[in-house]
């Protein structure tokens, strides 16, 4: 952190760190099922291990690009306003993932609409509500009856009798 | 003459009401998607794909397609209105196209693009209906190594062509490649890099990895940067529209050597975006007045525009007869296909003639109804953007939630969802490329298998790679393009790479009108 925000030159490192950490586990999970020659061939993980090798190596060479070659270091990355307008347009989706997985599709729609619309665009209550009702009463409509694909449903809509 | 004849087939294969009706409803959706910040043609063509899964397969691809192209004119659209590229492919549309609208005549920039880009287009699909046979033909001769090398081929072209770092691609190619193995392996049956997540068994599907990637994490970046738009009023008249036609001939030597360019760039897998680009960069080299580019010059807009879309559309060339996709969407299209039953490749071409000309078909018509379509729908499109993004993005991302449901009706995808998310944020803030992400993705399990048959039948050495001349050759062009960066910069030629490279970052960002130079 510097002192007006993240900066670039500290992401350029954690992203290489996270790809390269995926690398590794790619290497690991390749090594768990078995790497070498088997009478039918490659081993299943064969492929996977040497793929996994070379996003290590991919990472490895971002990774060094980034320190040694100081590039893109006084570049800011995010800045406390952009981050500010990231969460409120971030949170609500994890909140929206959450709530679906326990109410369902339909009334995680409805009520992340709602405050998305609320956190973000300051639109008055009645106004959000309204726009999230309607959203989801439109998936209904789409995906039940035009498409037929059911979606995700909780216990409200068992409670209806909705299925 | 054999190919007019099944070319002829195929219109008859696909001219119905029916037909018709679902290119109408393709090309719609597609405009849609492309006109809406953060959801590009193949974030819509992986929302969609669920939904067809039902469908017969000719009906299947001609909605799929049909919204390809839509994306495509809906792109350029919001580049002209509104100086926001609604595809990366439209990016250098801006450069003149909006200074044109702002100049008073945003009639003329959208016919200007619309007609360019739909003659590429037509070129594209010309060239693909000559072609195609033949390509599917040579392919027919291809067995497990000389796919792998073609495969190879398609992966070094990545790291040559692309604009970003060669370690960058190859850490996204390859994390592509990675994610395809999770699961079940469909050689031995067994199961790997599950980590004992019950999960992660039926694999990462490359339609979640589609929405994280270009769908939340293009909205990511569009909500940081607060995007407000600042849309050009547009009312289209018919006398503009036929007065610019007119004037279309002027153009013709831009017309075809963006044409040209687009269908290298499209065969070749560095996809309409990069094509783009370089045609503009191009014609601006060549021109006797490169001081009027960025003002508002004709040719700036009609390069970029044919272009991009005889890329777009030259990109289904290689993924229908080799069954190596040129561009994301047609990535996505592609792993659609095999979702179908389908296997693309030269044996699509002897065992469903009826799919492949329909789709050439489907094409021609396509763009056509798509031509027509987008200039007599300009305003209403336009309207849609003027609708506040605090309503739009959460609508957005609801879509995108249900859509990522229909993959599999599987919760734990939401969990992917936001990782894929993550990872395209950062990945598009650090420069580093996407699509080789969802090509590799798509292709992963047909790599492989190519890969493990060629060690069979040599017994574990590589040197079946360079066994005979035909893949011999594959292989060394791949190496070729491997090492082409290195190249290019001891000829000089990379000029136009750091060119791409500086227009992005500014392009990228909403610019209000007293902003822009």
């Amino acid at each position: 952190m510097t002192h007006n925000g993240i900066s670039r030159y500290s992401m350029e490192i954690a992203t290489a760190l996270l790809t390269g950490g995926i690398g590794l586990a790619i290497c690991y999970g390749a090594w768990q099922v078995g790497t070498g020659w088997t009478p039918s061939g490659p081993d299943s993980g064969y492929f996977p291990f040497w793929i996994g090798v070379l996003v290590v190596a991919g990472s490895v060479v971002n990774l060094l690009r980034a320190i040694v070659g100081q590039r893109h270091k006084d570049e800011i990355f995010l800045d406390a306003a952009r981050l500010k307008s990231l969460a409120r347009f971030v949170l609500p989706i994890l909140g929206f993932a959450v709530v679906s997985l326990l109410l369902g599709l339909y009334v995680g729609t409805t009520l992340y609409v709602l405050f998305a619309m609320r956190l973000q665009g300051h639109y008055t209550w009645w106004r959000s509500l309204a726009s999230g009702v309607a959203i989801s009463v439109c998936f209904y409509l789409l995906f039940e009856l035009v498409f037929q694909v059911p979606l995700l449903k909780g216990p409200l809509e068992h409670a209806f009798g909705v299925y | 003459m054999n190919n007019l004849s099944l070319l002829m087939d195929g219109f008859a294969t696909i001219l119905t009401w029916n037909h018709l009706l679902i290119m109408v409803i393709g090309v719609m959706l597609g405009m849609l998607v492309g006109v809406l910040p953060g959801l590009g043609a193949p974030n819509g063509v992986s929302l969609l794909l669920p939904l067809t899964f039902t469908m017969d397969p000719v009906s299947a691809i001609i909605l799929l397609s049909c919204m390809y192209w839509g994306a495509l004119f809906g792109g350029s659209t919001t580049s002209i209105l509104f100086n926001i590229p609604g595809e990366p492919s439209s990016v250098a549309t801006t450069f003149d196209g909006y200074p044109m609208a702002r100049n008073g005549e945003a009639t003329r920039a959208l016919t200007l693009a619309f007609m360019s880009a739909g003659l590429g287009a037509l070129a594209g699909v010309v060239m693909i209906t000559l072609l195609a046979s033949s390509v599917a033909q040579f392919g027919l001769r291809f067995s497990s190594p000389e796919y792998f090398a073609v495969y190879f081929l398609a992966f070094c072209s990545f790291i040559g062509m692309s604009s970003s770092a060669p370690s960058k691609t190859l850490v996204s190619m390859m994390l592509g490649l990675a994610f395809a193995t999770v699961g079940m392996d469909s050689v031995s049956g067994g199961l790997r890099l599950t980590f004992g997540i019950p999960d992660l068994v039926k694999g990462i599907s490359f339609l979640v990895a589609v929405m994280g990637l270009f769908g939340i994490a293009e909205l990511m970046v569009t909500t940081e940067e607060g995007l407000s738009f600042n849309g050009i009023k547009s009312r289209i008249r018919v006398r503009d529209i036929l007065r610019t036609m007119a004037e279309l001939p002027r153009y013709w030597a831009s017309l075809i050597r963006s044409i040209l360019i687009g269908i290298w760039m499209g065969i070749t897998p560095a996809g309409p975006t990069a094509a783009s680009f370089m045609s503009h960069g191009i014609a601006k080299r060549f021109s006797r007045h490169p001081e009027r580019f960025g003002k508002g010059e004709p040719n700036g807009i009609v390069s970029p525009e044919a272009a991009d879309h005889s890329a777009g559309t030259s990109a289904l060339l290689p993924m229908l007869a080799l069954g190596v996709p040129g561009s994301a969407t047609a990535a996505v299209m592609m792993g659609g296909l095999m979702i179908w039953g389908l296997t693309p490749g030269p044996m699509l071409f002897i065992t469903r003639p009826d799919f492949v000309w329909g789709l050439v078909a489907s094409m021609y018509l396509g763009n056509v109804v798509a031509v027509i379509l987008v200039l007599s729908t300009v305003p209403l499109y336009a309207s849609i953007l003027r609708v506040p993004f605090a309503i739009i993005g959460p609508v957005i991302v609801a879509v995108i939630f249900t859509g990522v449901y229909q993959v599999a009706n599987s919760t734990f995808d939401f969990w992917l969802l936001l990782f894929f998310a993550l990872l395209g944020y950062l990945f598009k803030k650090l420069d580093y490329p996407v699509a080789p992400l969802v090509l590799t993705m798509v292709l992963g399990h047909r790599a492989e298998e190519a890969f493990r048959q060629s060690m069979v039948m040599s017994d574990g050495s590589l040197t079946v790679f360079w066994s005979n001349s035909l893949v011999t050759t594959i292989m060394g062009l791949g190496v070729l393009m491997l090492v082409w960066p290195l190249f290019s910069r001891m000829l000089g030629l990379r000029g136009w790479r750091r060119r791409l490279h500086r227009q992005k970052p500014q392009a990228s960002k909403p610019a209000t009108p007293d902003s822009r130079p």
